[in-house]
């Protein structure tokens, strides 16, 4: 399988010579979902803005389709969408507008969009409401409003930071299937979540991070092997990482 | 147990300590100037149109109405925060002390509020109702006692859990308050005090029942209470930058046209930044003003070349009053990830402004030909604003937008 998302020795942080996370190599290839894993503060949402360009790495680099931000700033980030962990919306804008603009920005036909929006709204339950402004929105609509924006432009990669909460259980089955057929169908999905039962049965590979750093990573089974819990679950190597048993 | 008077101490010095430091960014930005300015030009024109008014000038009426609406009014600053409906609710029996705090500031402000707007009144007054300085004392003691009595019987009011309900009373006040101060301009005392007789009557029998039935409406009093910081924040922002700023959104959808683009990905900016304009808080009223004042200065000030200067001047303001329209997109991780490159978003950014510019321009030459008849310098007004737009804007978008994010 083709790697879309390469990330190779990417060290960074937000004070010089303060790196917060340190040489992390890890890669998302195609039709796999990648679990992100740590404790609050682990360093999720650092590699996480390396990987969208918000930040800059000190040394490594973040390569999507073999391109860093650095070379290609438009053609890097148009392969891949991004749901954050908080909804962040255009107070002024409807939910319509979101997703029209979001087409646009990414460069979609108008005939795809359209084609495109329907089934998503009426799978989220969200096709009555997209004359609202986000002010009318609870916080779980926020967040669907996000995600519906993330999968209408279906790229090669979709970045999810922590997408449950908020969400309601219909939301998120909702949400895993789309996951899922976008992965059957090819694309690539880094998904950073403290939600491990869902991980685990979601999940092709895990990227367990402590500290900054990258402590275990593959799939269950060679978690498995490499903290030498066999039959654990993802929950009980994830404690026993988090507690510093592995370096 | 919190102290909830220190609380309120603390709120009320930390809210005075910031509108004195806002008040002194606002004189360094030219407040001063503009204000004595604002108060010579005002007062000439004030005199000019006492002399112009017809005998039969509804004096009492217009008054009335003026003031039943001041009384009516009756804003009230709590100062809550939105950290408060988690930390402040299992206190809520011992907040009768911070609210009684809050309410005898809004007093002391509502009064000197309402002395204020009398005074400036006098000199109508004075012309068409009656003179002396023991009327002035008798007229200002009885509206602000009839703000003092408002003010109690608001803040009982905003125990009722629903907007309509609240509304209801506030349309009682204001009869009331309307007939109260008919009475008291047509110098019917008698009558006044059959008045305060109602209003005893009012404050301890109706409003006063609200207390016994219900609590307080916490999410609406912070929400009032958000309303009125931003309202001040409003004002503060027309002369320095408030970062606290939150843009209230208002539909407007007779408006939507002009945010309708066709399906482009080069279009995307654009349309972003016209439906922000036209929905966001004050954008377009700060717009709309600008122009409105440019045409005030046009016309009073002698026609010449010099009016060139004017409109560019004006040409500035837009400029500067608007960059925070782009600038409030900085942390909009979102805005910030689209495929679209940081200085094609900067140029979509521009060339809207610029069109703002030229239509700007457009008005004010237009507006200056019809004044003057001279339409050379008219029609140099929108090449001046193209001229603006072409050499001056881009260096000052560097200037705050590029260095700001």
């Amino acid at each position: 399988m083709k790697p879309i998302l390469e990330v190779s020795d990417l060290t960074g942080g937000y004070l010089p010579n303060q790196p917060v996370i340190h040489n992390l190599n890890f890669s998302v290839k195609e039709s796999e979902i990648v679990g992100l894993i740590g404790l609050n503060g682990a360093g999720k949402s650092t590699t996480i803005k390396h990987v969208l360009g918000l930040m800059e790495p000190m040394s490594g680099s973040s390569k999507i389709l073999e391109q860093t931000f650095r070379d290609e700033p438009e053609n890097y980030r148009s392969q891949f969408t991004y749901i954050p962990e908080m909804p962040i919306l255009y107070e002024e804008l409807t939910l319509w507008e979101h997703l029209e603009l979001t087409a646009m920005a990414y460069g979609l036909e108008e005939q795809t969009f359209l084609t495109r929006v329907r089934p998503l709204l009426e799978e989220f339950r969200m096709d009555n409401k997209i004359k609202w402004f986000p002010n009318q929105f609870s916080k779980g609509m926020k967040q669907k409003v996000m995600i519906l924006c993330a999968l209408l432009v279906e790229p090669k990669l979709y970045i999810v930071d922590e997408p449950f909460v908020g969400l309601d259980p219909l939301g998120i089955q909702s949400f895993l299937e789309y996951m899922v057929t976008f992965k059957n169908s090819g694309a690539g999905i880094l998904m950073s979540t403290h939600i491990l039962s869902t991980a685990e049965r979601y999940c092709d590979r895990f990227l367990i991070m402590h500290e900054g750093r990258l402590v275990l990573s593959g799939t269950l089974e060679e978690l498995r092997e490499r903290s030498g819990l066999t039959e654990a679950t993802l929950d009980e190597i994830y404690l026993y990482v988090a507690r510093g048993k592995v370096t | 147990m919190i102290d909830v008077k220190k609380l309120w101490r603390k709120r009320r010095n930390a809210h005075l300590t910031q509108t004195l430091k806002y008040f002194s960014l606002m004189a360094n930005s030219g407040l001063i100037v503009s204000l004595i300015l604002l108060i010579i030009v005002g007062s000439i024109y004030y005199a000019k149109l006492l002399k112009a008014l017809p005998e039969n000038f509804p004096a009492v009426l217009i008054l009335t109405v003026l003031f039943s609406f001041l009384l009516t009014k009756s804003a009230i600053r709590t100062l809550l925060k939105e950290g408060d409906l988690v930390f402040l609710l299992p206190v809520e029996s011992g907040m009768k002390q911070y609210f009684s705090k809050s309410l005898s500031s809004a007093i002391a402000s509502g009064s000197f509020i309402t002395l204020f707007v009398f005074t400036l009144t006098w000199p109508i007054v004075q012309v068409f109702i009656t003179d002396g300085w023991k009327m002035y004392v008798t007229f200002a003691f009885f509206l602000i006692a009839a703000k003092v009595f408002n003010l109690y019987v608001a803040w009982e009011e905003r125990r009722l859990p629903y907007k309509s309900h609240q509304m209801n009373y506030k349309i009682m006040r204001f009869i009331v308050n309307f007939v109260y101060v008919y009475l008291l301009f047509n110098e019917a005392y008698v009558f006044l005090i059959a008045m305060f007789a109602i209003m005893y009557v009012l404050k301890n029998f109706v409003f006063g029942v609200f207390k016994k039935m219900h609590g307080y409406q916490w999410e609406m009093l912070l929400a009032e209470e958000q309303t009125l910081k931003m309202k001040g924040y409003r004002l503060v922002n027309y002369f320095t930058d408030v970062p606290a700023l939150k843009q209230t959104v208002n539909k407007r959808p007779l408006l939507n046209m002009l945010g309708t683009f066709s399906f482009k990905k080069k279009n995307m900016m654009s349309a972003l930044f016209m439906k922000t304009f036209i929905r966001s808080g004050d954008y377009l009223g700060l717009y709309i003003r600008l122009i409105l004042i440019g045409f005030l200065f046009l016309y009073l000030i002698p026609a010449g070349w010099w009016q060139l200067a004017v409109v560019i001047l004006f040409f500035q303001m837009l400029s500067l009053q608007l960059f925070t329209l782009y600038t409030q997109y900085r942390w909009n991780v979102i805005f910030n990830i689209y495929p679209i490159e940081s200085n094609v978003k900067i140029t979509a950014f521009m060339k809207w402004l610029r069109g703002l510019l030229l239509i700007q321009g457009l008005l004010y030459g237009v507006f200056y030909g019809l004044l003057t008849g001279d339409w050379l310098i008219a029609l140099l007004m929108p090449a001046a604003s193209l001229a603006y737009s072409l050499l001056r804007l881009p260096s000052m978008t560097k200037k705050h937008i590029t260095l700001s994010s």
